[in-house]
């Protein structure tokens, strides 16, 4: 059995645990002057961490309805949100710091303020919004009514804007289908808002342990989770396959480091004279037969991960190659199982896309800037995307910065933890191969956080254990008793842009979704749904009978040519015969002009003059759009 | 015969040497049992009316946890540091990732519907509490710490 020698904390002694003893005196011996104290009264200690807790929930709560949501501005929910609401998160950022003193003997304090850390920053549109935030969360919610509607799979279908993907990797949907029938819902929409809740909260006993594979220091542990919070600005925890596949992905990656150590590998690794304070030795190898039936175990989940998500598999096999780059870690069963599962995933439910993806392959590998842009085309404009745009570039170098620091500073805790910094990497090859829809920069950066967040928290918290050799120095732990809580604040204060500075293309309110809902189900089948972009509330409903064409989602020279006359520009290049509806609405103009789609008045002037052309007839128009109508002859 | 008493580490639950010597301990017993009838539960709390509270709660409960806790648990002793963080981290991944794979296989085969969706998943939850927990490899025995590797074989 490893050793389990939880690393010193500060103040854990005058924890749950009891006073230590004092030095010379036994473990257990009464001390000559206990203080004494009144049966069942808290301890200032105990109060610090419970007090925060209790005014931080408070101050939330009183936050909620001041919360002005339906009238955000160009900074999205920034400005929006009372001052009782970002007291509110200092407030737990001072308990969490206070609780962390005591992380090693009282473990549930950090826990709870990782859990109510995770409520505060993304469970306000959860608990205030009125509809579905996010409308690519809508769509996921139109491809499980889809599946329902069907009660089968069609992969091979060949729906319009390549939606067929989704029947060819169908997990999420059908694990979703399975739960609206059960909760005898009308669909996904009364729960999808909770979605970056629930996954955070199944998510964090995962990350906790797997951080405990390569630290006994729970400071360091909590903290990693904590940070990783704060980074987890990325938007990849919405209603969505990347969110499930991610969580099955990291206790693939947690099972794989705590179960599949070979013999022979550890070295001094497991020698308590050459690892860092904070380190955990590296955990029992295992036989060639017990690491079979390991992998057997991990099938379902292997095959979970393929029916869930197109990307993770490829993210899952390169993460597991480069664990066997590692003598600890060489597990080519594995990988070959693993790689197994997904070629044949790939070439049965998912060979359409495959296929096509591999096509198109030649194109795209080794465009280093193309695949490596966020977004389709455009610039990020206006005030609020531009600071969210900022603060996601400050966020990812303050991280790098920090785990940098910790690759330079503590190399023994690294080399012991190297796994989990050869799987944060493993992920950036993948820019050489694919663009994923201007999506691959969030997703690399999403594989490579929980590594990340790891070793920015080692630079932050500095071992605290050992011996005098291996100990951080007074000096350095006091500079690190400051750069914590800054670091923290600071992480804080970009994660707020990062996450809400665009939230106004996030929020739809209910009135643009009926009038949508209206436009689509009046809707002859066959019939052509024209929009500048995809990005509004239930843009897909019926998607399985309509066409699509959003036809901004391009580069803005060609927008511009089509600006000149938009009625001429769509009407050339529809069908013969087709009925086409062209919806307009109040979210799409708020994502083009902030993801730099159209010109500034772009979206007006395309309105009016559609509204004004002769070859289109309004069908019906509210404050919050317009829908139009033509038929070609 | 010798009675060999094994030493508990401070994750272990219970009595070592009733873990170790009585493979159905009440507690257990008990343990086993509520994961046994945890999908019939949900599968009764579809009977109320929809999106209610005390019928989606234990919906989303047993899907989540179910079917994970009753594949992991019981641990095998004696038990590694960490072991029931470990339970209770793997569930949900475990039990989301079977109930994937049932909803995607009752669409493929066509047969899909709710009941049939919960139905499959209580049954393969009663199946495995009633088994030993899954075999993880550095869990069972014979991992336990190898003799310090000789300094030609370190790296």
């Amino acid at each position: 059995m490893p050793q389990h020698v939880p690393a010193q904390v500060e103040g854990e002694a005058e924890g749950s645990a009891g006073p230590a003893p004092a030095p010379g005196q036994q473990a257990g011996a009464v001390p000559a002057k206990a203080p004494r104290r009144v049966p069942g009264a808290l301890r200032p200690r105990t109060l610090l961490s419970r007090l925060p807790l209790l005014l931080a929930a408070v101050l939330w709560t009183v936050s909620l309805p001041h919360i002005g949501f339906r009238s955000m501005g160009e900074y999205g929910l920034l400005d929006r949100l009372p001052v009782t609401y970002y007291l509110s998160l200092l407030v737990l950022t001072a308990g969490f710091l206070a609780a962390l003193r005591r992380a090693g003997t009282a473990p549930w304090w950090p826990a709870l303020y990782c859990g109510a850390l995770l409520m505060a920053l993304k469970g306000v549109p959860a608990v205030l919004y009125d509809s579905e935030r996010y409308p690519w969360a809508s769509k996921h919610d139109a491809v499980i009514d889809h599946l329902l509607a069907d009660g089968e799979l069609r992969p091979g279908e060949g729906l319009s804007g390549n939606m067929s993907a989704y029947d060819q990797w169908p997990g999420f949907f059908t694990l979703n289908g399975g739960l609206v029938r059960a909760f005898g819902t009308d669909g996904a929409t009364s729960y999808l808002n909770w979605a970056p809740v629930v996954l955070g909260l199944l998510m964090m006993p995962v990350l906790v342990l797997l951080y405990r594979t390569f630290t006994e220091d729970r400071r360091l542990v909590w903290s990693a989770v904590w940070i990783f919070q704060l980074a987890n600005w990325v938007g990849q925890d919405y209603l969505a396959p990347q969110g499930l596949a991610f969580l099955l992905h990291l206790a693939v990656l947690t099972v794989v480091v705590r179960h599949f150590v070979r013999p022979g590998s550890a070295g001094r690794l497991r020698s308590r004279a050459y690892l860092d304070p904070a380190a955990a030795a590296v955990p029992p190898p295992t036989g060639t037969r017990q690491r079979a039936v390991g992998v057997m175990v991990l099938a379902p989940v292997l095959v979970a991960v393929n029916a869930v998500h197109q990307l993770t598999p490829v993210m899952l096999c390169v993460t597991l190659l480069a664990l066997c780059l590692t003598r600890r870690y060489r597990n080519l069963g594995l990988l070959a199982v693993a790689g197994l599962i997904m070629l044949a995933w790939d070439l049965t439910m998912g060979r359409p896309l495959f296929t096509e993806t591999l096509g198109t392959l030649r194109d795209s590998l080794g465009d280093l800037t193309r695949n490596s842009r966020a977004g389709y085309a455009g610039e990020l404009t206006g005030a609020g995307p531009e600071l969210a745009g900022r603060a996601n570039i400050l966020m990812v170098l303050g991280l790098a910065a920090l785990a940098g620091t910790a690759l330079l500073l503590r190399r023994r805790l690294v080399h012991s933890a190297l796994p989990l910094l050869l799987a944060s990497l493993a992920p950036v090859p993948l820019f050489v191969v694919n663009d994923y829809g201007g999506e691959m920069l969030f997703r690399v950066y999403l594989f490579a956080l929980p590594g990340a967040a790891f070793f920015a928290a080692a630079a932050l918290v500095p071992a605290a254990g050992g011996t005098d050799a291996l100990r951080a120095p007074p000096a350095v732990r006091r500079i690190c008793a400051v750069a914590l809580p800054v670091a923290l604040v600071a992480l804080l204060a970009g994660f707020m842009p990062s996450y809400y500075g665009k939230e106004r293309m996030n929020y739809t309110p209910p009135a643009e979704t009926a009038l949508v809902t209206r436009a689509i189900d009046s809707a002859p089948e066959g019939s052509l749904i024209l929009a500048t972009t995809g990005s509004f509330p239930k843009a897909l409903h019926r998607y399985d009978q309509l066409e699509h064409w959003f036809f901004a989602e391009q580069e803005l020279p060609e927008n511009v040519e089509m600006l000149r006359d938009p009625a001429g520009y769509l009407v050339a290049r529809l069908p013969a015969g087709a009925t086409a509806y062209v919806i307009l609405t109040r979210t799409q103009d708020i994502y083009s002009a902030g993801e730099g789609l159209l010109p500034p008045g772009g979206f007006t002037r395309l309105t009016t003059d559609l509204v004004a052309s002769p070859l289109f007839d309004v069908v019906e128009r509210t404050e919050y759009g317009v829908v139009l109508r033509h038929d070609s002859p | 015969m010798r009675h060999v008493r094994i030493r508990s580490t401070p994750d272990q639950e219970g009595s070592p040497v009733s873990q170790n010597r009585q493979p159905f301990p009440t507690r257990q017993t008990w343990t086993r049992t509520a994961l046994a009838l945890s999908g019939w539960a949900a599968l009764a709390a579809t009977a109320l009316p929809g999106g209610a509270p005390l019928r989606w709660i234990p919906v989303l409960l047993f899907v989540c946890l179910g079917p994970g806790l009753a594949l992991l648990y019981p641990r095998p002793a004696p038990l590694r540091p960490g072991a029931r963080l470990e339970a209770a981290a793997l569930a949900a991944p475990l039990g989301l990732s079977l109930a994937v794979l049932t909803a995607t296989a009752l669409f493929l085969a066509e047969s899909f519907s709710g009941t049939a969706f919960l139905v499959v998943l209580a049954v393969l939850t009663t199946l495995a509490a009633v088994l030993p927990g899954l075999p993880l490899p550095a869990a069972t025995r014979g991992a336990a710490e190898r003799p310090r590797a000789s300094p030609g074989e370190r790296r």
